[in-house]
């Protein structure tokens, strides 16, 4: 029986750089250049394709940047370069981010294979969408939503924003009724955080930032909403209907094996994490791998635990001693109690999980239980 | 008695002024044109040793030096100058000094005129009989008013000052004036060689290979290597190993001091207590009858809790201590513990600027990182039955009902302002429980004014307010004048319910409800926010005076952990942890050093 493996491609183009966004991304590309890229792209996927003949692909993750900058012949250039070269499972999830998209391109993503899409509403305010540097506004959203569904895609998520410049708890909740009705199988809600290398980070005491409480009344009023929907809270920042969730994702916080490609894409496999280069032109010249570490068994159990408690299933002991032979009790039940005390953490036999206020100091917590 | 011709070519004198007034430049002009230093091995205030003193311009610890020169009629003289620390904290090393001298230049600024210190110094070298020679400085400068300055210095001191040198020591100009004016107004020293050895200690500093040197004045008698000398204030005998002159760039040794002559004595002495500023060498074989007058031993005024940022560093912090009080016999330390901020050390000090010099020095000397406590005075509590307590610890102040009275130190101050300010500082000493003795004109733009002040409400941000309010033009000096019977209360705080003891305050009755309040708030900015609501109350005798509370935290920054990224997200995490280490524990709460630096370091801008 094969080993599973996801695949994670970034890429990283932008139509325009987002003030608030520190992922990596190059804005005003030609469209030669991106090719360029794809092809790269797909040489790594044939290059790495050695190492995983053990493996079945079960899940395949095009982000970014904005994928959807590909043109459809460089897709499915990179499609065939998976198809050809990995055991791609039958049931495999394929998923794309977009933010816009026409319906012609969206009819050519379905038919390529991808079959999950991800668009990043991240409000259905306009006037918040312009305080966020979007080049789109909430009926573009609506229109791309309506097309990808006519197109064929049956798993939709949406991105949502929590903390952006000038929001309220009413805007929040109008954009949450807007976007329920449209029936998203997923959905995520990050909170807004100020990186400072980026312009929100330069301007950061002139935003009309929402006050940090009612962030935190906004993060709990949208877990509740959202349940009402019957879309629920599986990690801190992602919600879905039942078998929903996206299993992708879930890799990383499973602590799965994940490779990944393009430029700044990170990997964890064979026990080993590493990167590949933050720079367009250091990855162009074939430099696949920047950073390379191999976690400790500490390093990976702190890991684990870290990443399990994201879930809402949190630590689960079975799981845990399936992983490192040894009853998770009697490390944490005293390390947890403090927090299970004040109601932010939820502890039985079968483990450990944050309560929705925990999950909002989840930060706080996990640095003092951690052996960091 | 008749002089001797070796009397008669010696100077002995010092420069004071007020801060700024250029006493240290003048001194590098004297050194440069008695060739004593060539001109280029003149660092900027030769004689400041200290990179601190350098850099503050200001003279810590006094400093001596030998210059020859050759005067107008031909002879050749041995200029001894005395430099004296300038500030109110050492005015009794100051005092010391003067008492080494038959003579003093006094510097004033021809731009500013007669300063604080410049009447408090210029009192002091009256009291020692000095001869003064006033010095004009700073003629270069285009505010320079000569006739002003000159005429202030004759009605407000009461010297002669027509044609007094006027100089320009940072251009070098006028110089020689000065020097001529040294050997012919400055009496030379007198003093009988035969009569038995009498000394006045004036420095003293410890050489890790000479043990320590003790800088003398020889009032009588003669010094010589093998002799047995004595400290005649603790009847310490010692053998002298070596006698000698302080040149600009060392000591040379010498066969014998004798009357008149300033120089040094090494002994083999370990412990610079030994030797205090004021104390009388003398022989131990033939004593002489009397200690020279005037010699006390300096105590502290101003007390600290002094305690490293980094608890595992409490060794390196004691270990510095030690070692600055090889050099400093004022600063005195003993082990504190407190549950706050770990362990430390409770400091006493001359006065603040001695506290400020020592904690910058453990700074920059031993690279240590401090907390230091907001500074104290003593206190003296007559207790219904444990008799009367000096208390140098708010901490340990008894408790109210204990106490029959209280008592505070009070200090005589002299403000002298610019009158367009004297409002604003009189309304400023009456807020500090100020009681008013006199004003007095030195011209008719400036006056003298006169205050008795508890020392507590100096030692807090006094004077940093002072010049605020005066444009930066007051100028202040204080001097200890006993003690009086004041409405003193204990103002603790609680932090989320547990007294915090490195929080506790003697403070007027009238003002404890305004510094509760203002120390509240600070706290309250200052903790940071915790997963539970944290109360801060400060109490007196148990009822709660002033309340602020700490919200409890709702929400980290929650980083997306997205594309498989998690280095990031466990670095945050771990500099989340670091950042705890250095939090100091406080039962369930967790509060930064910085949190309590804040709150000591109270200003007036809050």
């Amino acid at each position: 029986m094969k080993k599973e493996l996801g695949i994670y491609i970034h890429i990283p183009f932008c139509t325009s750089r987002c003030p608030y966004c520190d992922f990596y991304s190059n804005a005003g590309c030609r469209e030669d250049e991106i090719s360029r890229y794809a092809a790269a792209v797909a040489a790594q996927l044939v290059q790495w394709s050695r190492m995983c003949g053990e493996y079945a692909v079960d899940t395949v993750y095009f982000g970014g940047g904005t994928p959807t900058l590909l043109s459809l012949r460089d897709f499915g250039l990179l499609m065939d370069a998976l198809g050809g070269h990995y055991d791609i499972e039958p049931g495999a999830e394929i998923s794309c981010e977009c933010n816009t998209a026409d319906a012609e391109y969206l009819r050519g993503l379905r038919s390529l294979g991808v079959n999950r899409l991800s668009i990043g509403a991240q409000s259905l305010d306009d006037d918040e969408l312009r305080e966020l540097g979007r080049v789109h506004n909430s009926a573009d959203f609506v229109r791309t939503y309506n097309d990808a569904r006519e197109a064929g895609f049956d798993n939709i998520s949406a991105d949502l924003m929590l903390g952006i410049p000038c929001q309220s708890r009413e805007s929040l909740h109008m954009t949450l009724e807007r976007l329920c009705a449209l029936k998203p199988e997923h959905v995520s809600a990050y909170c807004l955080r100020i990186e400072e290398s980026t312009p929100f980070g330069k301007a950061v005491g002139r935003l009309p930032l929402p006050p940090e409480d009612d962030i935190a009344e906004m993060y709990l009023g949208t877990i509740k909403f959202l349940a009402g929907q019957e879309i629920e809270q599986y990690e801190i920042s992602n919600f879905a209907r039942a078998g929903y969730e996206c299993r992708h994702n879930l890799k990383y916080w499973n602590c799965d094996e994940y490779l990944g490609f393009g430029a700044s894409a990170h990997s964890f496999f064979g026990s080993e994490r590493f990167s590949c280069p933050r720079s367009l032109e250091r990855y162009l010249g074939g430099e696949y791998i920047a950073g390379r570490t191999k976690p400790s068994p500490a390093d990976l159990e702190t890991e684990y635990v870290m990443l399990a408690m994201r879930r809402t299933a949190g630590l689960v002991a079975d799981e845990y001693v399936g992983r490192f032979g040894v009853d998770p009790h009697e490390k944490y039940r005293g390390r947890f109690s403090e927090f299970v005390r004040r109601g932010l953490v939820t502890a039985d036999m079968s483990g450990y999980r944050f309560t929705p206020r925990g999950m909002l100091v989840s930060n706080t917590v996990l640095s003092s239980i951690l052996d960091l | 008695m008749e002089k001797t011709a070796r009397q008669k070519h010696i100077r002995n004198f010092s420069i004071i002024a007020h801060i700024d007034h250029g006493k240290s430049t003048l001194a590098d002009r004297l050194l440069e044109a008695t060739s004593a230093v060539s001109k280029r091995d003149i660092k900027e205030q030769l004689l400041d040793s200290m990179d601190l003193e350098r850099e503050r311009g200001i003279t810590i610890k006094a400093h001596a030096v030998r210059l020859n020169y050759t005067a107008h009629d031909g002879e050749v003289y041995t200029l001894n100058l005395i430099d004296t620390p300038g500030h109110v904290d050492f005015n009794y090393e100051v005092s010391r000094s003067l008492n080494a001298c038959e003579g003093a230049l006094l510097v004033v600024d021809a731009t500013q005129g007669i300063e604080a210190q410049t009447l408090a110094n210029a009192y002091l070298a009256v009291d020692a009989n000095l001869e003064i020679v006033p010095v004009i400085n700073k003629i270069d400068l285009p505010a320079a008013d000569i006739e002003r300055v000159r005429s202030e210095i004759e009605e407000i001191i009461g010297i002669p000052a027509e044609g007094c040198p006027a100089i320009s020591a940072k251009l070098g100009l006028n110089i020689e004036q000065v020097l001529e004016r040294i050997v012919r107004d400055i009496p030379p020293p007198g003093g009988d060689e035969e009569a038995p050895l009498s000394c006045l200690i004036f420095d003293s500093y410890y050489d890790s290979y000479l043990g320590v040197v003790v800088y003398v004045r020889v009032m009588d008698g003669r010094v010589r290597p093998g002799d047995r000398i004595m400290m005649m204030s603790s009847r310490k005998t010692f053998e002298v190993v070596d006698v000698g002159i302080m040149e600009p760039f060392g000591l040379k040794k010498r066969d014998c001091l004798s009357a008149g002559d300033v120089g040094y004595i090494t002994a083999s002495i370990k412990n610079v207590g030994d030797t205090r500023v004021g104390d009388t060498v003398t022989s131990a074989d033939r004593p002489c009858a009397a200690p020279l007058p005037g010699f006390k031993k300096v105590n502290p005024m101003v007390y600290a809790g002094i305690y490293p940022a980094d608890g595992a560093r409490y060794e390196d912090l004691r270990d510095a201590l030690e070692k600055l009080k090889l050099n400093d016999a004022s600063l005195v330390f003993e082990p504190e513990t407190s549950v706050a901020l770990g362990f430390g050390f409770r400091c006493g000090f001359l006065g603040l600027l001695h506290m400020e010099i020592i904690e910058e020095r453990l700074e920059r000397e031993f690279g240590l990182d401090l907390i230091t406590t907001a500074p104290s005075v003593i206190y003296e509590v007559q207790c219904k039955n444990r008799g009367l307590l000096k208390i140098d610890n708010p901490t340990d102040y008894p408790a109210q009902d204990e106490i029959e009275r209280a008592y505070e130190p009070i200090v005589k101050a002299g403000i002298i302002t610019p009158t367009e300010f004297v409002g604003g500082l009189m309304e400023l000493c009456q807020e500090r429980r100020g009681v008013f003795l006199d004003m007095k004109y030195l011209d008719p733009a400036r006056v003298e004014l006169s205050y008795r002040l508890p020392l507590g409400e100096i030692i807090f941000d006094f004077f940093d307010a002072l010049k605020s309010r005066s444009r930066g033009y007051a100028s202040l000096d204080y001097e200890f004048d006993g003690y009086a019977e004041s409405k003193l209360v204990k103002l603790d705080f609680l932090i989320n319910g547990e007294q915090v003891d490195a929080l506790t305050f003697i403070v007027h009755e009238d003002k404890v409800h305004a510094l509760a309040r203002r120390i509240a708030e600070k706290l309250k900015e200052n903790i940071p926010r915790q997963l539970f609501e944290v109360p801060i109350q400060a109490a007196v005798g148990g009822r709660i005076i002033a309340r602020e509370t700490v919200k409890a935290l709702r929400k980290d920054v929650l980083a997306k952990c997205y594309g498989g990224d998690i280095t990031r997200k466990k670095k945050l995490l771990e500099k989340q942890k670091e950042g705890k280490k250095k939090m100091r524990q406080l039962g369930s709460v967790q509060v930064a050093p910085e949190a309590f630096m804040a709150v000591f370091r109270l200003g007036e801008e809050d």
